[in-house]
């Protein structure tokens, strides 16, 4: 029988935790212990540091034949009121705008188009390494490339070997979801199953393929059904060892087959964080999307687990039409602000959590300074 | 970035090392020297009410001060002055409890609040002679002594006019008397002090034992003085001076004032201090903050000094768990609690132009509006249908609004509907009085009378004065605040107590804000509950964002809890944070969820928008493992538990 007591010496002792473990985290009524825990975890991998990159997120199209009921962001075909699909060329010009300050990735997820050509994904993705060839392109969703397998008669690996000679470098960890069939048939019942999602990640992974990996919470799902997910994320990484970072992803109510549901709120985000860090032994980062959390859950989600907050995203779009309230992009300044408030080291990093640059945790809030100072015995003079 | 600038302002005009003290008599043998050569043209002397020399050491607007020990504990970092003190032992005749009967007949005793230190030692002598439920009562300036109205009623009197109760009064206690039966050691009423950080060198330490030395063999000419100034006559100046107060500080002192802190400190009046001399050496170890964190956990009161370590060095889950801990006690049922009102602004002319401030029009702007009784009416209307309890009703200073129309508003509001006022801060009786030209307490009575219940603890922002005057320059100062929520308090009025900081103020700002409020609460038992936000940036304030963020808002809040140990009740702000901070920060101390909110203009004009209801509220209360409970302003419960 687990208890808080047992999991934290399991976790000293680095031994992996069960799912009854990973439930009683998630229902231990003291959720400020079980952050702690997972907090102590966090310090052990990345001690202060917390990771940002500069991204840019573009959708180049809301068509989708999917019809998921968390989703606010779909259009189930081309002239439908809001459906909306870029040319190549618009998409380019995203980036094209930003080269004064180019993003080091550029992160694409799309709706399930059924009519685009194949050449339209890779001419796009061409089309950006020309621009700017040293660029990540983190593109495509395992749903999406199981839906390009379907669509075009083609294997993962046939997908994925040619979009890689187009310049495809990453998968994006979207469309996990909830892999639980019991939650998987009724929210998202005509996608890539499960299987199929890992199955993706495990032929990217062989190929020398980094990716990420996500978690669609706070919607009709128990916390069973939440941990049984860790679980076979865990069970993927040992097999296949790719995925770098886990992403729990807050369910937004907003325009979707679920508004009727509350959404979860601030605890639940933090205690999701620290389960997430505590179950994903193998997993080396846990991630705090500042769009899905809002940024000052984030900063709190930095003491509970996570180690990253994402990136500058620029202009969200996903999120922001189901209802999120956080801002549509923040810069590299407030990235680093936002860390630096959490009372971290803002590291930035790029696609593969190389560092890019390591910034200090000076430019230091003011009391910490003081402090410093106080305790030199010189109060007075430094304050100015 | 502030902490110098007062003191450079005063060090500009001179460089002498500035002092503060005040004008008693008792403290003329140690400061009148220091305003003749030769030490004049070393020192210059700032006197002051007694509140004001503690402010003034703990602001660095005084290098020293003539500091009450009281102030001194509560601040915490003071090293004292070896050799000089005002103290007694046994009589000292200008610190009495007098009664017409027997103390242990009277029902209640009145304190003159202007004295910390007195307040303390009398209550600690009291304990031992009067009923168990005495009550104790703030004596407002100006009004008869407490015996003169009621014989069941003792008053504290302090100072000169103590001296001049001899003989009037059949029960006396005096407490230097009383404390030397107790303890058989002397008090130490005041003494030298300077914070830590600053300390005073050796050269200025023997100075004024030098100083000291001269004004003792002048006591003849300062009681003739005295006298002669027709404030007490000059046979008992002199044997005040000669025969009741002792000037030493030495280490029998030392014993004295250690017992009074610990004293105080067991009967939770005082936080934990020490008595230190500038000279002492430094102590080996200090109190380690994993002890610091479980003696706050564990109720014990923390000196300025200790708030400052804990912001320093303890982690946010250490500030989180000690705050839960303290909740926990004083909360035991798992409650949280939150009120259904409604924020009404009813004019946003003002004339204060505060910099953090976007809702504000000044006097004659297009834009400036005073709410109709059709539009007031409509919207009160609306929280009645709501199953709403109050109004809380703030404003900007309308110089066009005399007291005259919140007086007519009241009675209307309180004839048409049955709501709660809670109504205008501290800032906006002030500005009433000074219009008015009536004092605070009228302003107050009328304002009571014509349907006042409660009183926001709004404005409040940083009640220290070098930062308000960084970033709220027009706006009263914080003993004015502090005053007119004394005499609300006094008057039976409940009051929030509120902190905006994240502008110009320091941790050391933010910790002496929360000693002042706790200090004040001491005396009252006015204020409800503490809220505390950061300012909010946004377009329209003209100010930068100093040091704010979730993670120093968690903290801020856990500090607070930790820190006013003599608040009930601790409120976490939603409306600034979003409702999922609100919902963490109730396991970082707060025991309240505040408001549902049908409008509030202040904090969104500067781009804060949330809005929720009364069962969006009671399911994050849920979230974060607690029952949810509908208040009113006075925090009684109004449904049970769900």
């Amino acid at each position: 029988m687990s208890t808080l007591e047992t999991i934290a010496a399991k976790v000293a002792a680095g031994e992996r935790l069960s799912f009854d473990d990973g439930v009683l985290l998630f229902r231990h009524p003291d959720w400020i212990a079980v952050g702690a825990l997972a907090h102590a975890e966090r310090t052990k991998r990345h001690q202060d540091r917390a990771f940002f990159n500069r991204n840019m997120r573009i959708e180049v199209t809301n068509v989708c034949v999917a019809s998921c009921l968390f989703c606010s962001f779909a259009k189930l075909k081309e002239g439908d009121p809001g459906a909306r699909t870029m040319k190549v060329e618009e998409a380019w010009r995203e980036l094209e705008t930003r080269m004064d300050d180019p993003p080091s990735e550029i992160h694409i997820v799309n709706g399930l188009h059924p009519h685009l050509p194949f050449s339209y994904y890779e001419e796009l993705l061409r089309g950006f390494k020309r621009i700017k060839p040293d660029v990540v392109l983190k593109c495509f969703t395992a749903v999406e490339i199981h839906f390009f397998a379907e669509l075009y008669k083609k294997t993962y690996h046939e997908v994925l070997t040619e979009l890689r000679a187009a310049g495809l470098d990453s998968l994006p960890g979207g469309g996990a979801e909830i892999f639980h069939p019991d939650v998987r048939t009724r929210i998202a019942h005509d996608k890539a199953t499960a299987e199929q999602y890992l199955e993706v990640h495990d032929v990217a992974h062989r190929l020398g393929m980094k990716t990420n990996t996500t978690m669609l919470y706070g919607h009709i799902e128990t916390f069973e059904h939440r941990v049984d997910h860790m679980l076979r994320v865990r069970e993927q990484q040992d097999k296949s060892g790719g995925f770098q970072a886990f992403i729990p992803l807050a369910f937004h109510p907003e325009g979707n087959g679920m508004q009727n549901l509350p959404g979860p709120t601030g605890v639940d985000d933090l205690r999701t964080i620290a389960v997430s860090r505590l179950m994903l032994d193998n997993v080396d980062h846990i991630k705090a999307y500042w769009v899905s959390s809002t940024p000052k859950v984030a900063q709190i989600a930095l003491c509970f687990g996570a180690d990253d907050v994402d990136g500058t995203i620029v202009h969200e779009t996903i999120y922001h039409a189901a209802g999120s309230k956080s801002p549509q992009g923040l810069t590299k300044d407030g990235l680093v602000r936002l860390i630096r408030e959490a009372g971290f080291c803002p590291v930035e990093r790029d696609t593969y959590y190389g560092v890019v640059e390591e910034l200090p945790r000076a430019a230091l809030p003011e009391g910490a300074v003081k402090v410093k100072e106080r305790k030199a015995g010189k109060h007075l003079e430094v304050l100015s | 970035m502030k902490g110098r600038s007062l003191h450079r302002a005063a060090a500009s005009r001179s460089d002498k090392i500035v002092l503060a003290g005040v004008s008693y008599l008792n403290s003329r043998p140690i400061l009148d020297p220091l305003e003749e050569p030769p030490f004049r043209d070393r020192f210059s002397v700032v006197r002051v009410v007694p509140a004001e020399v503690a402010r003034m050491v703990s602001e660095d607007e005084a290098h020293l001060g003539l500091m009450p020990v009281g102030a001194a504990a509560t601040y915490g970092d003071i090293r004292f002055v070896r050799g000089v003190g005002i103290g007694a032992r046994g009589k000292v005749r200008s610190v009495l409890v007098v009664s017409k009967r027997p103390l242990d007949e009277v029902d209640a005793v009145e304190l003159d609040l202007s004295s910390r230190t007195s307040v303390v030692l009398a209550r600690l002598l009291l304990a031992k002679r009067t009923k168990t439920n005495v009550r104790f009562l703030g004596r407002a300036a100006g009004m008869p002594l407490g015996p003169e109205r009621d014989d069941r009623v003792a008053s504290l009197v302090i100072g000169d006019p103590a001296l001049t109760l001899e003989g009037i009064y059949p029960h006396v206690l005096d407490l230097g008397e009383g404390w030397l039966d107790w303890t058989g050691l002397p008090m130490v009423f005041a003494a030298w002090g300077a914070r830590a950080v600053r300390g005073a060198s050796p050269e200025v330490r023997q100075a004024l034992r030098e100083a000291v030395a001269v004004g003792l063999d002048n006591r003849a000419a300062i009681a003739e003085q005295y006298g002669a100034e027709g404030r007490v006559d000059r046979v008992t100046a002199l044997a005040y001076l000669t025969g009741a107060i002792r000037y030493g500080f030495g280490e029998e002192e030392r014993r004295g004032l250690a017992r009074f802190f610990d004293e105080g400190e067991r009967a939770g009046l005082l936080p934990r201090a020490e008595v230190r001399f500038a000279d002492d050496p430094e102590p080996k170890a200090r109190v380690g903050v994993d002890a610091l964190i479980g003696r706050a956990a564990g109720g014990e009161r923390l000196s300025c000094d200790d708030a400052a370590r804990l912001a320093d060095e303890a982690t946010l889950f250490d500030l989180g768990v000690a705050a839960d801990t303290v909740r926990r006690r004083k909360h035991p049922l798992g409650v949280v609690t939150y009120i259904v009102d409604r924020n009404v602004n009813y004019t946003n002319v003002c004339t204060t132009s505060c910099r953090f401030c976007a809702f504000y029009r000044p006097v004659g702007h297009p834009e400036g509006y005073v709410l109709s009784r059709e539009e007031l009416g409509k919207k009160l209307q609306e929280v009645v249908d709501a199953g709403g309890v109050q109004i809380l009703l703030q404003g900007g200073l309308n110089p066009d609004l005399p007291l005259a129309w919140y007086e007519d508003l009241f009675r209307w509001m309180k004839a048409e509907y049955k709501l709660g006022l809670h109504a205008l801060s501290p800032e906006e009786i002030w500005h009433i009085s000074r219009l008015e030209n009536l004092p605070i307490d009228v302003v107050l009575a009328r304002l009571h009378a014509a349907g006042l219940d409660s009183v926001p603890g709004g404005g409040a922002e940083i009640l220290v004065d070098r930062v308000r005057k960084r970033i709220a320059k027009a706006k009263c100062t914080s003993e004015m605040w502090l005053e007119v929520m004394r005499a609300a308090h006094h008057m039976g009025l409940r009051s929030s107590a509120t902190m905006m900081y994240g502008t110009t103020d320091t941790v050391q700002d933010r910790i002496l804000h929360l000693a002042k409020l706790r200090d004040l609460q001491d005396e009252t038992r006015g204020f409800t509950a503490f809220f505390c936000w950061d300012f909010q940036h946004e377009q329209g304030t003209r100010i930068q964002a100093g040091e704010t963020g979730t993670n120093l808002y968690l903290r801020t809040q856990a500090l607070a809890r930790l820190m006013l140990d003599n608040f009930d009740h601790v409120g976490a702000s939603w409306v600034t944070q979003g409702p999922d901070i609100g919902e963490i920060a109730l396991r970082f101390g707060a025991d309240d969820f505040g408001s549902v909110m049908f409008e509030e203009n202040v904090v969104s004009s500067a781009g804060t928008t949330y809005c929720i209801d009364a069962s969006a509220i009671e399911s994050r209360i849920r979230a974060a493992g607690f029952r949810s409970v509908r208040r009113n302003v006075r925090y009684d419960w109004l449904t049970e538990p769900t």
